[in-house]
């Protein structure tokens, strides 16, 4: 299994090098048609209906369905005495359980899980789909012929979902609902605005009246970064996945000498190395926006008593 | 708007990729997170029934461990007690057979005593009588004389004298 993906992982710069072809002229209109497209794009452009269909859009339905199948084949015979994919299931969902009931608490955790667990493995597992072979290169290209080599396919049948500002802003947007929600069950609504609001440090008296305005502007300025949370977490991930994309397409067309044999051997050797860190990048991203979104729920849900308490602690 | 678009951020986008996440979302939820975490804390349950069960278990046996040692030295103490209960009735029934004996050799030997005294008794009447006749005859016949009664008696009686002697 390992060998395939390494060797699906050394024929993608040779497809892409393939698509891209030997065929450059190197001027600058050829060069700027080489980037990578920042917006999905729409796989059926005459079809007003379907304009929502993105080839981005295509592969999360298709991650959803790779998602889908695993998790059904691995719990379809779950058993005290797990078999190999349910071992492997288990460690997954015991692992971020543990890393989520760290965080949230042990009484936040069963409600947050489900919605962190989720975030961190699609996201990680889109990233990973960005990395197949054929993902970006594979599409509809402006010449189009029997045996014609092709130097840009113009419309990717395959992007990256987490390469999609739709999608991350999405779940983004979902990660802020669900904040909301589990925030408002846990404090409830008076209790929320008191904690975004009110006076914090166990204030008393006079004081606490005197200072009630500052605390006040310094609410409204919490609710703009709660507001603001969506955008810096979702351009945060398409930052980076769509910088990803675009070193691997910059890395395996680097080099343009004109013979055929090296252009096609350095497509293959130059990107090889940002392969296993676009593998890291993948991880640490989904992991980082699950965390961050972990931490917001820990932050909310923190009752001033034992904020102060703990602090008293310290 | 024009950086919206830069990015193609569109409404329909968004919501095609917010259902796409929710799907995600919910076939997770219950194809993996619910089953999983249900069967990790039956699994966890199940572990600390055993862990509870292993430590009842522990002190059911070192309770039978207990009460089976408290037995073992009540049945020794009892078989000791039977032992020296037996020993003391056999050192009983022992010296009071060789009481028996003794009162019985002590009998014997007394009977036997009285018989060889009666049987001595009676030899040696026996012997004074024969005694007194072979005198009496050996006096008639060395002296010629037909002795009467009161010779016989005097006669009879020195020598029994002289036997007594």
């Amino acid at each position: 299994m390992t060998r395939l993906t390494a060797f699906f992982l050394l024929l993608f710069p040779v497809l892409a090098s393939a698509a891209g072809g030997g065929h450059e002229s190197g001027h600058g209109e050829a060069e700027a048609k080489h980037e990578v497209s920042a917006k999905a794009l729409p796989l059926l452009e005459h079809s007003s209906m379907a304009s929502w269909l993105t080839n981005s859009v295509f592969v999360a339905g298709l991650v959803t369905l790779i998602l889908l199948w695993f998790f059904r084949s691995a719990m379809q015979r779950k058993a005290l005495i797990p078999d190999t994919k349910q071992n492997f299931v288990e460690l997954i969902v015991e692992f971020l359980y543990g890393q989520v009931e760290n965080i949230v608490g042990a009484k936040i955790a069963p409600s947050a899980f489900p919605l962190l667990a989720t975030i961190f493995i699609y996201v990680t597992v889109s990233n990973w789909f960005g990395l197949l072979p054929g993902v970006g290169t594979i599409g509809l290209s402006d010449h189009i012929g029997a045996l014609h080599s092709t130097t840009h396919v113009a419309t990717p049948l395959l992007r990256p979902g987490t390469a999609d500002m739709n999608l991350t802003l999405g779940i983004a947007l979902c990660s802020l609902l669900a904040w909301l929600f589990i925030t408002i069950r846990e404090m409830g609504v008076w209790g929320t605005l008191m904690h975004i609001f009110g006076p914090k440090g166990g204030l008393k008296g006079g004081l606490k009246y005197a200072l009630m305005p500052i605390f006040f502007i310094v609410g409204l300025i919490e609710v703009i970064s709660i507001l603001f949370r969506p955008m810096t977490l979702s351009l945060r991930l398409y930052g980076n996945v769509f910088a990803g994309e675009n070193l691997l397409h910059t890395m395996s067309s680097l080099v343009k000498s004109g013979n055929t044999t090296i252009d096609f051997l350095s497509s293959v050797l130059v990107p090889l190395p940002f392969y296993f860190l676009e593998i890291m990048v993948g991880v640490l991203q989904g992991m980082v926006f699950a965390l961050l979104c972990a931490v917001f729920i820990k932050l909310s849900t923190t009752h001033d008593e034992e904020h102060d308490e703990a602090h008293a602690a310290h | 708007m024009a950086i919206l678009d830069q990015l193609g951020i569109d409404y329909p986008k968004i919501i095609a990729q917010i259902i796409v996440f929710g799907l995600v979302y919910l076939i997770l939820s219950k194809y993996a997170f619910g089953p999983v975490t249900a069967l990790l804390e039956l699994r966890r349950s199940r572990i600390a029934d055993g862990e509870a069960n292993l430590d009842k278990i522990k002190e059911n046996l070192s309770s039978s461990q207990a009460q089976a040692a408290a037995a073992l030295e009540k049945a020794n103490a009892e078989a000791n007690r039977i032992v020296k209960e037996a020993t003391d009735a056999a050192a009983a029934i022992a010296e009071a057979k060789k009481q028996d004996a003794v009162a019985e050799a002590q009998s014997i030997i007394t009977k036997a005593k009285e018989a060889t005294e009666l049987e001595r008794t009676r030899v040696m009447d026996e012997l004074k009588r024969d005694f007194g006749r072979l005198v009496i005859d050996t006096t008639t016949k060395v002296t010629g004389k037909t002795l009467g009664s009161e010779d016989h008696a005097r006669l009879n009686k020195e020598a029994l004298a002289q036997i007594a002697v």
